[in-house]
């Protein structure tokens, strides 16, 4: 520790985001083997099983082929807009990390806006679409990039409202802080007072990641694959990267914002100090993992929506039922209604 | 106070020159993109000031919301260059007396007597639980409660303005209703049996 | 308050680096054999025809606008869900009327059929 706090400040901001770039970029490596593993179990299949023990060294075989792949640029493509692209996608996916609190205290920055900033950094998100679409001079790319964004669009203010209601919940920005309101038990987490608003931000947040069901911007048996059809080899699985680090994302905001983080389900009277039933970064782990299977199982077991039902959904069903619900609980917390928000 | 200064002047100058781009490029999808990097650096600009709420949001509305509904409208509309440069010199004399009015109103406000660390002296840098968005929100929903409803008028005109304006039905195309969809119960609605009598032995040729 | 925003920006730059990097290490690694059936935009096994950037229906600007509207009222809500337990009741009576006369021009494009997508 003393050597630690007598580190320069860059040096300890750094070796900070690596120590969660290098895990999540893991993870997402290995969320892509989860993913055709599970979605194969689902299917009675085996899934991939050749690259090393039981298909355990896939997802490096998968990196190192896209590595040796060639970046083809279409001709008549705007080729700097083309490769921008994928680095607009990928950095929002990765700087949103910088607020998550890991456990209690364990924060990369600790700034007071952070749900405010996560919104902003999502809601970039959809640059890197809409120019990819348009630089590949592709009309499927194009389909697909419009298709995408809008869609992108109108779950986001269905998000924006469901984060709302938590922060009305929580009474600050501060994700470490929303955590803390939520102490207790299982029962005081966010989830129960915010039934409605945790389904509404679950649902948007697959649709926002433009993931099955939702993921008519893909829909490869109609327009391919959407805005990323002409891009191949690094600048693919750049994509790819930025796909998967937001579901990532989207599962830990979840289980940070309406699962309590890192908090024990049990009362705190009863788990004091036991080992690993009391409060810990493990039960953010469980829960982040629950709900990216969450995502994968939705995969296998939904077909898609037809773009109309999608638009529907976001801004007819979505929107009232959040703005309902903010004023509900406005109420609740002006009136501290027990055991939730007791003075 | 060093490396804020630093920080100030790298994004002033990014600023500035992503705003020259702007006005000078040809492609507008490229003129767009350079006023994102405009915003966006502006709000680090005024992050830089302590105004954290406003910096975030800008990026949130501006580059997150407006300038999406920009680049729809560049990347699909087909702006033909051509002919807007037609006009070019034809308008110039007008363009050129809306800048100049439009100087002289931003000099009125932001002058040399208003301008400068005597008129507005750098705020003292906020403790770090201090929440400069509950600061903002408890002025803005009490004191500042008519103009807020105002705003709440103003974007109801914006609603009703842009469905008059944009709304076009079509009513060649067929489209099926989702909400009339989903209302579909089991049994009579779903599936009609029709009951027909047995034909006859059809002679074969 | 700014030196928690410093990690912040070091992240950002590392979060674009992260995606610069790969591109490079596929520029490298990769082949460059371009052709012009390879480099043509893919068409379904056509010749490519007309120009790739078509003219979109209007549909998706009024999708855009109304987003920019409602992306406003989730930047005026911001501040007053933090703030309410300070406001009491009568901030809770202002975001009431606030958003009511939002509802309006909510209930306003249900009716027109702005929000139905044909």
């Amino acid at each position: 520790m003393e050597l630690w706090t007598s580190l320069p400040v860059i040096v300890r901001i750094l070796l900070g985001i690596v120590a969660i770039l290098l895990p999540l970029l893991g993870l997402v490596a290995y969320y892509t083997l989860a993913e055709r593993k599970i979605i194969g179990y689902i299917q009675v299949r085996i899934g991939p099983n050749r690259v090393g023990f039981r298909g355990l060294l896939q997802p490096i075989a998968d990196a190192v082929k896209l590595m040796f792949k060639e970046i083809v640029i279409p001709t008549r493509a705007d080729k700097g807009l083309f490769l921008l692209a994928p680095m607009i996608a990928i950095a929002p996916a990765l700087a949103a990390w910088a607020v998550i609190p890991f456990d209690a205290g364990l924060v990369l920055s600790d700034i007071n806006a952070g749900l405010l900033y996560i919104l902003a950094l999502t809601s970039l998100g959809v640059y890197g679409i809409i120019i990819a679409g348009w630089a590949s001079n592709s009309k499927y790319a194009l389909l697909g990039a419009m298709r995408s964004a809008a869609q992108i669009v109108s779950y986001e203010i269905a998000m924006g409202f469901a984060l709302v209601g938590v922060l009305v919940a929580a009474g600050s920005l501060n994700l470490g802080a929303i955590v803390g309101a939520q102490s207790g038990s299982a029962l005081t987490w966010f989830w129960l007072p915010l039934l409605p608003l945790f389904g509404v931000y679950l649902v948007s947040g697959v649709a926002e990641t433009n993931r099955a069901p939702f993921d008519v911007a893909e829909g490869e048996s109609e327009i391919v694959a959407g805005f990323h059809v002409e891009y191949s080899g690094m600048a693919f699985a750049v994509f790819f990267l930025a796909e998967y680090a937001n579901m990532i994302l989207i599962a830990t905001l979840t289980a940070l914002l309406f699962f309590g983080g890192w908090l024990s389900p049990f009362p705190q009277a009863w788990v004091d100090g036991v080992f690993l039933l009391d409060d810990g970064f493990h039960w953010l782990l469980v829960k982040v993992f629950f709900f990216m299977f969450v995502f994968l199982w939705l995969r296998a077991t939904f077909p898609r929506y037809r773009y109309d039902q999608i638009m529907r959904l976001g801004w007819k069903v979505f929107i009232p039922i959040t703005i309902a619900w903010i004023l509900v609980v406005g109420l609740a917390v002006v009136y501290k209604l027990p055991p939730w928000w007791a003075v | 106070m060093g490396f804020e200064k630093f920080l100030f002047y790298c994004f002033a100058a990014i600023t500035v020159v992503a705003a020259g781009m702007v006005v000078t490029r040809r492609n507008p999808v490229h003129a767009v993109l350079y006023l994102v990097l405009a915003f966006v650096s502006s709000a680090v600009l005024w992050l830089l000031i302590e105004a954290e709420f406003l910096g975030i949001v800008l990026v949130l509305v501006y580059v997150g919301a407006v300038m999406v509904l920009f680049l729809f409208v560049v990347m699909m509309l087909d702006v033909d260059l051509a002919a807007l440069r037609a006009g070019f010199v034809r308008f110039l004399p007008i363009g050129g007396l809306v800048a100049a009015a439009m100087a002289v109103q931003i000099f009125l406000v932001v002058g040399p007597a208003n301008f400068g660390l005597e008129a507005f002296p750098k705020p003292p840098a906020a403790p770090a639980e201090y929440s400069n968005t509950e600061a903002l929100g408890l002025a803005l929903y009490t004191e500042h409660l008519y103009p807020f409803e105002i705003a709440a008028v103003i974007l109801l005109v914006a609603i009703v303005a842009a469905i008059r304006l944009t709304l076009r039905r079509r009513p060649d195309t067929k489209y099926i209703d989702p909400s009339a969809q989903v209302q579909v119960k089991k049994g009579p609605d779903r599936v009609r049996l029709v009951k027909m009598p047995a034909e006859g032995k059809v002679e074969t040729p | 308050m700014l030196d928690n925003y410093l990690p912040v920006l070091i992240f950002i730059l590392i979060g674009i680096l992260v995606g610069v990097g790969p591109l490079v290490l596929g520029y490298f690694l990769g082949p460059r054999r371009p052709d012009r059936e390879k480099d043509s935009p893919y068409e379904c096994g056509f010749e490519a025809f007309e120009s790739a950037r078509m003219k979109f229906d209007v549909r998706y600007y009024l999708v855009a606008i109304l987003f920019i509207i409602f992306d406003l009222e989730i930047a005026f809500l911001f501040p007053w869900a933090v703030a309410l337990e300070g406001l009491g009741m009568v901030g809770f009576v202002a975001m009431t009327l606030f958003l009511g006369i939002l509802v309006v021009g909510f209930i306003y494009e249900w009716r027109k059929g702005a929000l139905e997508w044909e």
